[in-house]
Protein backbone atom coordinates (compact mmCIF):
# COMPACT_ATOMS: atom_id res chain seq x y z
CA UNK A 1 0.00 0.00 0.00
CA UNK A 2 1.39 3.32 -1.03
CA UNK A 3 1.56 5.98 1.62
CA UNK A 4 -1.27 8.50 1.84
CA UNK A 5 -0.80 12.22 1.51
CA UNK A 6 -2.34 14.66 3.97
CA UNK A 7 -4.93 15.63 1.39
CA UNK A 8 -5.97 12.04 0.86
CA UNK A 9 -6.24 11.40 4.59
CA UNK A 10 -8.39 14.48 4.98
CA UNK A 11 -10.56 13.34 2.08
CA UNK A 12 -11.12 9.90 3.62
CA UNK A 13 -11.98 11.27 7.04
CA UNK A 14 -14.24 13.94 5.61
CA UNK A 15 -16.05 11.44 3.42
CA UNK A 16 -16.74 9.16 6.34
CA UNK A 17 -18.07 12.05 8.38
CA UNK A 18 -20.52 12.83 5.58
CA UNK A 19 -21.64 9.23 5.05
CA UNK A 20 -20.08 9.07 1.60
CA UNK A 21 -16.92 7.00 1.39
CA UNK A 22 -14.24 7.06 -1.29
CA UNK A 23 -15.86 4.29 -3.28
CA UNK A 24 -19.37 5.70 -2.93
CA UNK A 25 -20.54 3.43 -0.15
CA UNK A 26 -22.49 4.45 2.90
CA UNK A 27 -20.89 3.97 6.29
CA UNK A 28 -22.71 0.73 7.04
CA UNK A 29 -22.53 -0.82 3.61
CA UNK A 30 -20.47 -3.86 2.70
CA UNK A 31 -18.57 -4.25 -0.53
CA UNK A 32 -19.93 -6.81 -2.96
CA UNK A 33 -19.21 -10.32 -1.75
CA UNK A 34 -18.50 -13.14 -4.17
CA UNK A 35 -18.31 -16.70 -2.92
CA UNK A 36 -16.94 -19.87 -4.52
CA UNK A 37 -17.08 -23.28 -2.92
CA UNK A 38 -15.02 -26.38 -3.45
CA UNK A 39 -11.93 -24.54 -4.67
CA UNK A 40 -9.61 -27.10 -3.04
CA UNK A 41 -10.91 -30.49 -4.13
CA UNK A 42 -8.37 -32.32 -1.94
CA UNK A 43 -9.82 -30.83 1.23
CA UNK A 44 -13.01 -31.90 2.95
CA UNK A 45 -14.44 -28.45 2.46
CA UNK A 46 -13.19 -25.19 1.04
CA UNK A 47 -14.36 -21.76 0.03
CA UNK A 48 -12.99 -18.62 -1.53
CA UNK A 49 -14.50 -15.28 -0.56
CA UNK A 50 -13.86 -12.02 -2.36
CA UNK A 51 -14.79 -8.81 -0.57
CA UNK A 52 -13.87 -6.08 -3.01
CA UNK A 53 -10.13 -6.56 -3.54
CA UNK A 54 -9.69 -8.69 -0.42
CA UNK A 55 -9.40 -12.35 -1.42
CA UNK A 56 -9.19 -15.20 1.08
CA UNK A 57 -9.41 -18.98 0.90
CA UNK A 58 -10.49 -21.23 3.75
CA UNK A 59 -9.93 -24.95 3.66
CA UNK A 60 -11.08 -27.59 6.10
CA UNK A 61 -9.42 -30.96 6.52
CA UNK A 62 -10.67 -33.63 8.83
CA UNK A 63 -8.35 -36.24 10.26
CA UNK A 64 -8.89 -38.93 12.82
CA UNK A 65 -7.49 -38.15 16.23
CA UNK A 66 -7.82 -38.69 19.92
CA UNK A 67 -10.01 -36.34 21.96
CA UNK A 68 -8.43 -34.47 24.83
CA UNK A 69 -8.75 -36.01 28.26
CA UNK A 70 -10.53 -32.98 29.65
CA UNK A 71 -13.24 -33.15 27.02
CA UNK A 72 -13.67 -36.74 25.93
CA UNK A 73 -17.01 -36.14 24.29
CA UNK A 74 -15.94 -33.38 21.96
CA UNK A 75 -13.88 -33.30 18.78
CA UNK A 76 -11.02 -30.87 18.25
CA UNK A 77 -10.81 -27.90 15.94
CA UNK A 78 -7.77 -25.79 15.27
CA UNK A 79 -7.70 -22.62 13.22
CA UNK A 80 -4.59 -21.29 11.49
CA UNK A 81 -4.33 -18.30 9.24
CA UNK A 82 -1.46 -17.68 6.85
CA UNK A 83 -0.84 -14.37 5.12
CA UNK A 84 0.62 -15.16 1.74
CA UNK A 85 3.34 -12.84 0.41
CA UNK A 86 1.23 -12.49 -2.73
CA UNK A 87 -1.06 -10.27 -0.70
CA UNK A 88 1.56 -7.71 0.19
CA UNK A 89 5.34 -7.68 -0.16
CA UNK A 90 5.74 -7.05 3.54
CA UNK A 91 4.36 -10.51 4.26
CA UNK A 92 7.36 -12.27 2.80
CA UNK A 93 9.53 -14.41 4.98
CA UNK A 94 8.26 -14.01 8.52
CA UNK A 95 6.82 -10.56 7.99
CA UNK A 96 3.24 -11.75 7.98
CA UNK A 97 3.60 -13.84 11.11
CA UNK A 98 2.34 -11.29 13.59
CA UNK A 99 -0.75 -10.53 11.58
CA UNK A 100 -1.37 -14.24 10.98
CA UNK A 101 -1.21 -15.00 14.68
CA UNK A 102 -3.46 -12.06 15.45
CA UNK A 103 -6.09 -13.25 12.97
CA UNK A 104 -5.83 -16.89 14.08
CA UNK A 105 -6.36 -16.03 17.73
CA UNK A 106 -9.26 -13.68 16.98
CA UNK A 107 -10.97 -16.36 14.89
CA UNK A 108 -10.41 -18.96 17.56
CA UNK A 109 -11.91 -16.69 20.15
CA UNK A 110 -15.00 -16.03 18.06
CA UNK A 111 -15.65 -19.52 16.76
CA UNK A 112 -14.41 -21.88 19.39
CA UNK A 113 -15.78 -20.48 22.61
CA UNK A 114 -14.09 -20.48 25.97
CA UNK A 115 -11.38 -22.76 27.27
CA UNK A 116 -13.91 -25.25 28.52
CA UNK A 117 -15.24 -25.65 25.02
CA UNK A 118 -18.64 -24.40 26.01
CA UNK A 119 -20.48 -21.97 23.78
CA UNK A 120 -18.57 -22.80 20.65
CA UNK A 121 -20.05 -21.68 17.37
CA UNK A 122 -19.19 -25.03 15.87
CA UNK A 123 -20.88 -27.98 17.50
CA UNK A 124 -17.90 -30.01 18.70
CA UNK A 125 -19.90 -32.95 19.98
CA UNK A 126 -20.93 -33.79 16.43
CA UNK A 127 -17.28 -34.59 15.75
CA UNK A 128 -16.97 -37.41 18.22
CA UNK A 129 -16.82 -41.00 17.01
CA UNK A 130 -16.02 -43.05 20.08
CA UNK A 131 -16.15 -41.25 23.39
CA UNK A 132 -12.73 -40.76 24.83
CA UNK A 133 -10.94 -42.66 22.09
CA UNK A 134 -11.54 -41.48 18.55
CA UNK A 135 -12.76 -38.18 17.26
CA UNK A 136 -12.41 -35.97 14.25
CA UNK A 137 -9.73 -33.31 14.28
CA UNK A 138 -10.78 -30.41 12.11
CA UNK A 139 -7.98 -28.29 10.74
CA UNK A 140 -9.28 -24.99 9.43
CA UNK A 141 -6.68 -23.17 7.36
CA UNK A 142 -7.14 -19.65 6.13
CA UNK A 143 -4.98 -18.16 3.43
CA UNK A 144 -4.98 -14.47 2.60
CA UNK A 145 -4.23 -14.07 -1.08
CA UNK A 146 -4.96 -10.41 -1.55
CA UNK A 147 -5.41 -7.87 1.18
CA UNK A 148 -7.49 -4.69 0.99
CA UNK A 149 -8.75 -4.35 4.50
CA UNK A 150 -11.29 -6.23 6.60
CA UNK A 151 -9.45 -9.53 6.63
CA UNK A 152 -11.20 -10.82 9.73
CA UNK A 153 -14.70 -10.52 8.29
CA UNK A 154 -13.65 -12.12 5.02
CA UNK A 155 -11.94 -15.00 6.81
CA UNK A 156 -14.91 -15.65 9.07
CA UNK A 157 -17.25 -15.62 6.06
CA UNK A 158 -14.94 -18.00 4.19
CA UNK A 159 -14.85 -20.36 7.16
CA UNK A 160 -18.63 -20.33 7.42
CA UNK A 161 -19.05 -21.12 3.74
CA UNK A 162 -16.32 -23.75 3.82
CA UNK A 163 -18.02 -25.45 6.76
CA UNK A 164 -21.27 -25.57 4.83
CA UNK A 165 -19.34 -27.21 2.00
CA UNK A 166 -17.60 -29.72 4.28
CA UNK A 167 -18.37 -33.39 4.12
CA UNK A 168 -17.17 -35.58 6.95
CA UNK A 169 -16.90 -39.22 5.85
CA UNK A 170 -19.20 -41.68 7.51
CA UNK A 171 -17.37 -43.82 10.01
CA UNK A 172 -18.33 -47.24 11.26
CA UNK A 173 -16.65 -48.59 14.35
CA UNK A 174 -15.46 -52.17 14.13
CA UNK A 175 -14.69 -54.37 17.08
CA UNK A 176 -13.65 -52.15 19.94
CA UNK A 177 -11.66 -53.57 22.81
CA UNK A 178 -11.86 -51.60 25.99
CA UNK A 179 -8.34 -50.13 26.27
CA UNK A 180 -6.93 -50.08 22.78
CA UNK A 181 -7.81 -47.83 19.91
CA UNK A 182 -10.91 -49.21 18.24
CA UNK A 183 -10.65 -49.85 14.54
CA UNK A 184 -12.64 -47.49 12.49
CA UNK A 185 -13.63 -47.90 8.93
CA UNK A 186 -13.77 -44.62 7.05
CA UNK A 187 -16.14 -44.85 4.16
CA UNK A 188 -15.21 -43.33 0.84
CA UNK A 189 -18.72 -42.24 0.19
CA UNK A 190 -19.29 -39.24 2.31
CA UNK A 191 -20.91 -37.49 4.09
CA UNK A 192 -22.29 -35.81 7.00
CA UNK A 193 -22.94 -32.25 6.00
CA UNK A 194 -22.04 -29.79 8.64
CA UNK A 195 -24.75 -27.83 10.32
CA UNK A 196 -23.70 -24.23 9.92
CA UNK A 197 -26.75 -22.45 11.21
CA UNK A 198 -25.01 -21.87 14.50
CA UNK A 199 -21.74 -20.64 13.00
CA UNK A 200 -21.28 -16.93 13.64
CA UNK A 201 -20.01 -14.26 11.28
CA UNK A 202 -17.74 -11.44 12.28
CA UNK A 203 -18.49 -7.80 11.63
CA UNK A 204 -15.69 -5.32 12.17
CA UNK A 205 -16.63 -1.76 12.97
CA UNK A 206 -13.82 0.71 12.42
CA UNK A 207 -13.97 4.03 14.18
CA UNK A 208 -12.62 6.94 12.15
CA UNK A 209 -13.05 10.32 13.76
CA UNK A 210 -16.46 10.29 15.40
CA UNK A 211 -18.17 7.75 13.14
CA UNK A 212 -17.92 4.05 12.58
CA UNK A 213 -17.76 2.26 9.26
CA UNK A 214 -18.28 -1.30 8.26
CA UNK A 215 -15.91 -3.17 5.91
CA UNK A 216 -13.01 -0.75 5.79
CA UNK A 217 -10.54 -0.83 2.92
CA UNK A 218 -6.88 -0.76 3.84
CA UNK A 219 -6.72 3.00 3.18
CA UNK A 220 -9.60 3.59 5.58
CA UNK A 221 -8.05 1.21 8.11
CA UNK A 222 -4.88 3.28 8.13
CA UNK A 223 -6.97 6.19 9.42
CA UNK A 224 -8.74 4.32 12.19
CA UNK A 225 -8.48 5.20 15.82
CA UNK A 226 -9.84 1.88 17.03
CA UNK A 227 -11.88 -1.04 15.79
CA UNK A 228 -14.20 -3.56 17.35
CA UNK A 229 -14.82 -6.95 15.79
CA UNK A 230 -18.06 -8.52 16.91
CA UNK A 231 -18.99 -12.08 16.20
CA UNK A 232 -22.75 -12.62 15.94
CA UNK A 233 -24.73 -15.72 15.07
CA UNK A 234 -28.10 -16.00 13.37
CA UNK A 235 -30.03 -15.75 16.60
CA UNK A 236 -28.47 -12.41 17.31
CA UNK A 237 -26.30 -13.70 20.10
CA UNK A 238 -22.82 -12.34 20.48
CA UNK A 239 -20.18 -15.03 20.29
CA UNK A 240 -17.00 -13.04 20.65
CA UNK A 241 -15.52 -9.57 20.81
CA UNK A 242 -12.15 -8.13 19.95
CA UNK A 243 -11.03 -4.56 20.25
CA UNK A 244 -8.04 -3.34 18.33
CA UNK A 245 -6.34 -0.02 18.18
CA UNK A 246 -4.86 2.17 20.86
CA UNK A 247 -7.51 4.83 21.28
CA UNK A 248 -9.76 4.53 24.28
CA UNK A 249 -13.49 4.17 23.74
CA UNK A 250 -16.28 5.45 25.89
CA UNK A 251 -18.34 2.50 27.22
CA UNK A 252 -21.56 3.90 25.75
CA UNK A 253 -19.87 4.10 22.37
CA UNK A 254 -18.82 0.48 22.72
CA UNK A 255 -22.38 -0.61 23.45
CA UNK A 256 -23.65 1.41 20.53
CA UNK A 257 -21.09 -0.15 18.20
CA UNK A 258 -22.11 -3.60 19.36
CA UNK A 259 -25.77 -3.00 18.61
CA UNK A 260 -24.93 -1.55 15.19
CA UNK A 261 -22.76 -4.59 14.48
CA UNK A 262 -25.65 -6.82 15.50
CA UNK A 263 -28.06 -5.31 12.98
CA UNK A 264 -25.48 -5.23 10.18
CA UNK A 265 -24.54 -8.84 10.83
CA UNK A 266 -28.08 -10.03 10.22
CA UNK A 267 -27.87 -8.58 6.70
CA UNK A 268 -24.47 -10.19 6.19
CA UNK A 269 -25.77 -13.57 7.34
CA UNK A 270 -28.68 -13.32 4.91
CA UNK A 271 -26.36 -12.46 2.03
CA UNK A 272 -23.96 -15.28 2.90
CA UNK A 273 -26.75 -17.81 3.26
CA UNK A 274 -28.14 -16.94 -0.15
CA UNK A 275 -24.66 -17.19 -1.66
CA UNK A 276 -24.16 -20.58 -0.03
CA UNK A 277 -27.50 -21.78 -1.36
CA UNK A 278 -26.63 -20.50 -4.84
CA UNK A 279 -23.28 -22.24 -4.75
CA UNK A 280 -24.84 -25.50 -3.62
CA UNK A 281 -27.47 -25.28 -6.31
CA UNK A 282 -24.91 -24.67 -9.02
CA UNK A 283 -22.90 -27.66 -7.81
CA UNK A 284 -25.75 -30.08 -8.40
CA UNK B 1 -1.75 -27.66 -14.51
CA UNK B 2 -4.17 -30.45 -13.82
CA UNK B 3 -4.77 -30.51 -10.09
CA UNK B 4 -1.73 -28.42 -9.30
CA UNK B 5 -2.87 -24.87 -8.56
CA UNK B 6 -0.48 -22.00 -8.13
CA UNK B 7 -0.84 -18.23 -7.71
CA UNK B 8 2.03 -15.89 -8.52
CA UNK B 9 2.19 -12.21 -7.62
CA UNK B 10 4.85 -9.90 -9.03
CA UNK B 11 5.76 -6.65 -7.27
CA UNK B 12 8.06 -4.23 -9.00
CA UNK B 13 10.19 -2.83 -10.35
CA UNK B 14 10.38 -0.83 -7.16
CA UNK B 15 12.96 0.62 -4.84
CA UNK B 16 15.37 -1.84 -3.28
CA UNK B 17 14.42 -2.57 0.33
CA UNK B 18 17.83 -3.74 1.44
CA UNK B 19 20.28 -1.09 0.27
CA UNK B 20 23.26 -3.35 0.74
CA UNK B 21 21.98 -5.65 -2.00
CA UNK B 22 21.39 -2.87 -4.46
CA UNK B 23 23.04 -3.37 -7.81
CA UNK B 24 23.91 -0.28 -9.81
CA UNK B 25 23.90 -2.05 -13.15
CA UNK B 26 20.82 -4.21 -13.04
CA UNK B 27 17.61 -5.04 -11.25
CA UNK B 28 17.58 -7.36 -8.27
CA UNK B 29 15.25 -10.30 -8.74
CA UNK B 30 13.89 -11.98 -5.61
CA UNK B 31 11.60 -14.91 -5.33
CA UNK B 32 9.74 -16.58 -2.50
CA UNK B 33 7.98 -19.91 -2.75
CA UNK B 34 5.41 -20.93 -0.16
CA UNK B 35 3.03 -23.83 0.08
CA UNK B 36 -0.33 -23.53 1.75
CA UNK B 37 -1.02 -25.75 4.73
CA UNK B 38 -3.76 -27.50 2.83
CA UNK B 39 -1.85 -27.95 -0.41
CA UNK B 40 -0.74 -31.55 0.01
CA UNK B 41 -2.78 -34.66 0.70
CA UNK B 42 -2.01 -34.77 4.40
CA UNK B 43 -2.19 -31.38 5.94
CA UNK B 44 1.17 -30.34 7.35
CA UNK B 45 2.11 -27.12 9.00
CA UNK B 46 4.78 -25.66 6.78
CA UNK B 47 7.72 -23.91 8.26
CA UNK B 48 8.66 -20.80 6.34
CA UNK B 49 12.19 -21.08 5.03
CA UNK B 50 12.51 -24.84 5.03
CA UNK B 51 15.06 -26.34 2.66
CA UNK B 52 12.74 -27.38 -0.14
CA UNK B 53 11.11 -23.94 -0.28
CA UNK B 54 14.50 -22.23 -0.35
CA UNK B 55 15.73 -24.49 -3.12
CA UNK B 56 12.68 -24.01 -5.28
CA UNK B 57 12.78 -20.25 -4.68
CA UNK B 58 16.37 -20.23 -5.89
CA UNK B 59 15.54 -22.33 -8.94
CA UNK B 60 12.66 -20.09 -9.98
CA UNK B 61 14.70 -16.97 -9.41
CA UNK B 62 17.59 -18.17 -11.54
CA UNK B 63 15.28 -19.31 -14.31
CA UNK B 64 13.38 -16.02 -14.47
CA UNK B 65 16.52 -13.94 -14.10
CA UNK B 66 17.89 -15.48 -17.27
CA UNK B 67 14.94 -14.08 -19.16
CA UNK B 68 14.27 -10.69 -17.54
CA UNK B 69 16.13 -7.77 -19.12
CA UNK B 70 17.54 -6.67 -15.80
CA UNK B 71 19.98 -4.13 -17.24
CA UNK B 72 17.01 -1.94 -18.21
CA UNK B 73 16.07 -1.39 -14.59
CA UNK B 74 19.18 -0.71 -12.51
CA UNK B 75 18.96 -0.04 -8.79
CA UNK B 76 15.51 -1.57 -8.58
CA UNK B 77 13.97 -4.74 -7.25
CA UNK B 78 11.50 -7.20 -8.72
CA UNK B 79 9.74 -9.56 -6.30
CA UNK B 80 8.14 -12.78 -7.45
CA UNK B 81 5.91 -14.40 -4.81
CA UNK B 82 4.68 -17.89 -5.50
CA UNK B 83 1.88 -19.46 -3.48
CA UNK B 84 0.97 -23.09 -4.03
CA UNK B 85 -2.70 -23.77 -3.36
CA UNK B 86 -2.75 -27.40 -4.34
CA UNK B 87 0.19 -29.65 -5.12
CA UNK B 88 -0.22 -32.66 -7.39
CA UNK B 89 3.20 -33.11 -8.98
CA UNK B 90 5.05 -30.70 -11.27
CA UNK B 91 4.79 -27.78 -8.84
CA UNK B 92 8.12 -26.38 -9.95
CA UNK B 93 6.96 -26.25 -13.57
CA UNK B 94 3.58 -24.78 -12.73
CA UNK B 95 5.33 -22.07 -10.70
CA UNK B 96 7.64 -21.11 -13.56
CA UNK B 97 4.79 -20.97 -16.08
CA UNK B 98 2.71 -18.88 -13.72
CA UNK B 99 5.68 -16.60 -13.01
CA UNK B 100 6.13 -15.99 -16.74
CA UNK B 101 2.48 -14.96 -17.05
CA UNK B 102 2.68 -12.75 -13.98
CA UNK B 103 5.81 -10.98 -15.24
CA UNK B 104 4.19 -10.43 -18.63
CA UNK B 105 1.07 -9.10 -16.90
CA UNK B 106 3.28 -6.72 -14.91
CA UNK B 107 4.82 -5.44 -18.12
CA UNK B 108 8.35 -6.35 -17.11
CA UNK B 109 10.58 -6.62 -20.19
CA UNK B 110 11.72 -10.18 -20.88
CA UNK B 111 13.86 -11.79 -23.57
CA UNK B 112 11.45 -14.63 -24.17
CA UNK B 113 8.65 -16.67 -22.62
CA UNK B 114 10.05 -19.18 -20.13
CA UNK B 115 8.07 -22.36 -19.86
CA UNK B 116 8.71 -25.53 -17.97
CA UNK B 117 7.48 -29.09 -18.00
CA UNK B 118 8.35 -32.40 -16.39
CA UNK B 119 8.74 -35.79 -17.97
CA UNK B 120 9.48 -39.21 -16.57
CA UNK B 121 10.08 -42.79 -17.54
CA UNK B 122 7.88 -45.57 -16.14
CA UNK B 123 7.25 -49.07 -17.47
CA UNK B 124 9.59 -48.43 -20.41
CA UNK B 125 7.50 -45.49 -21.58
CA UNK B 126 8.46 -41.84 -21.47
CA UNK B 127 5.63 -39.94 -19.74
CA UNK B 128 4.90 -36.22 -19.95
CA UNK B 129 3.87 -34.09 -16.94
CA UNK B 130 3.88 -36.54 -14.04
CA UNK B 131 1.37 -36.11 -11.28
CA UNK B 132 2.08 -36.86 -7.62
CA UNK B 133 1.19 -40.55 -7.80
CA UNK B 134 3.33 -41.15 -10.87
CA UNK B 135 6.16 -39.16 -9.37
CA UNK B 136 6.18 -41.23 -6.19
CA UNK B 137 6.29 -44.43 -8.21
CA UNK B 138 10.06 -44.27 -8.05
CA UNK B 139 10.93 -43.60 -11.68
CA UNK B 140 13.12 -40.73 -12.81
CA UNK B 141 11.68 -37.22 -13.02
CA UNK B 142 13.20 -34.71 -15.43
CA UNK B 143 12.26 -31.03 -15.12
CA UNK B 144 13.11 -28.85 -18.10
CA UNK B 145 12.72 -25.10 -18.50
CA UNK B 146 13.26 -23.46 -21.87
CA UNK B 147 13.23 -20.07 -23.54
CA UNK B 148 10.69 -21.01 -26.14
CA UNK B 149 11.53 -18.90 -29.22
CA UNK B 150 15.27 -18.97 -28.68
CA UNK B 151 15.13 -22.72 -28.03
CA UNK B 152 17.58 -22.56 -25.13
CA UNK B 153 17.41 -24.63 -21.98
CA UNK B 154 17.56 -22.58 -18.77
CA UNK B 155 16.58 -25.20 -16.22
CA UNK B 156 17.42 -28.88 -16.13
CA UNK B 157 16.96 -31.06 -13.08
CA UNK B 158 16.63 -34.77 -12.68
CA UNK B 159 16.48 -37.31 -9.91
CA UNK B 160 16.93 -41.09 -9.97
CA UNK B 161 18.97 -42.73 -12.70
CA UNK B 162 18.37 -43.09 -16.39
CA UNK B 163 20.47 -44.54 -19.25
CA UNK B 164 21.87 -41.87 -21.56
CA UNK B 165 19.90 -42.72 -24.72
CA UNK B 166 16.58 -42.87 -22.86
CA UNK B 167 17.48 -39.60 -21.15
CA UNK B 168 17.69 -37.88 -24.53
CA UNK B 169 14.20 -39.13 -25.43
CA UNK B 170 12.72 -38.05 -22.15
CA UNK B 171 14.32 -34.63 -22.35
CA UNK B 172 13.07 -34.16 -25.92
CA UNK B 173 9.59 -35.05 -24.75
CA UNK B 174 9.79 -32.51 -21.96
CA UNK B 175 11.01 -29.84 -24.37
CA UNK B 176 8.09 -30.53 -26.69
CA UNK B 177 5.78 -30.21 -23.71
CA UNK B 178 7.36 -26.86 -22.90
CA UNK B 179 6.82 -25.64 -26.45
CA UNK B 180 3.16 -26.64 -26.35
CA UNK B 181 2.74 -24.73 -23.09
CA UNK B 182 4.55 -21.74 -24.62
CA UNK B 183 2.05 -21.67 -27.50
CA UNK B 184 -0.83 -21.77 -25.07
CA UNK B 185 0.66 -19.01 -22.92
CA UNK B 186 1.24 -16.87 -26.00
CA UNK B 187 -2.42 -17.25 -27.02
CA UNK B 188 -3.59 -16.35 -23.52
CA UNK B 189 -1.38 -13.24 -23.46
CA UNK B 190 -2.61 -12.14 -26.90
CA UNK B 191 -6.20 -12.59 -25.81
CA UNK B 192 -5.52 -10.57 -22.67
CA UNK B 193 -3.87 -7.77 -24.64
CA UNK B 194 -6.81 -7.64 -27.04
CA UNK B 195 -9.19 -7.27 -24.12
CA UNK B 196 -7.09 -4.51 -22.61
CA UNK B 197 -6.94 -2.79 -25.95
CA UNK B 198 -10.70 -2.92 -26.41
CA UNK B 199 -11.27 -1.60 -22.89
CA UNK B 200 -8.92 1.24 -23.63
CA UNK B 201 -10.98 2.01 -26.70
CA UNK B 202 -8.20 1.21 -29.15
Amino acid sequence: MVGLSEGEKHFIRGGIAQDLRSDGRKRLQFRSISVETGVIPQANGSARVRLGATDVIASIKAELGKPSILRPDKGKVSIFVDCSPTAAPMFEGRGGEELSNDLSVALQRCLLGGTSGAGAGIDLSSLIIVDGKVCWDLYIDGLVISSDGNLLDALAAAIKVALSNTGIPKVSVLGASSDEQPDVDVSDEEFLQFDTSGVPVIVTLTKVGRHYIVDATSEEESQMSSAISVSVNRRGQICGLTKRGGAGLDPSVVLDMISVANSVSQQLITVLDSEIAAAEASEE
Amino acid sequence: MGNTRVIVAVYGPREVQNKSQQNNNQALVRCEYSMANFSTGDRTRRQKGDRRSTEISLVIRQTMEASILTHLMPRSQIDIFVQVLQADGGTRSACINAATLALADAGIPMRDIVTSCTAGYLCSTPLLDLNYVEDSAGGPDVTVGILSKMDKVTLLQMDAKLPMDIFENVMQLAIEGCKAIANYIREVLLENTKQLESRRGG
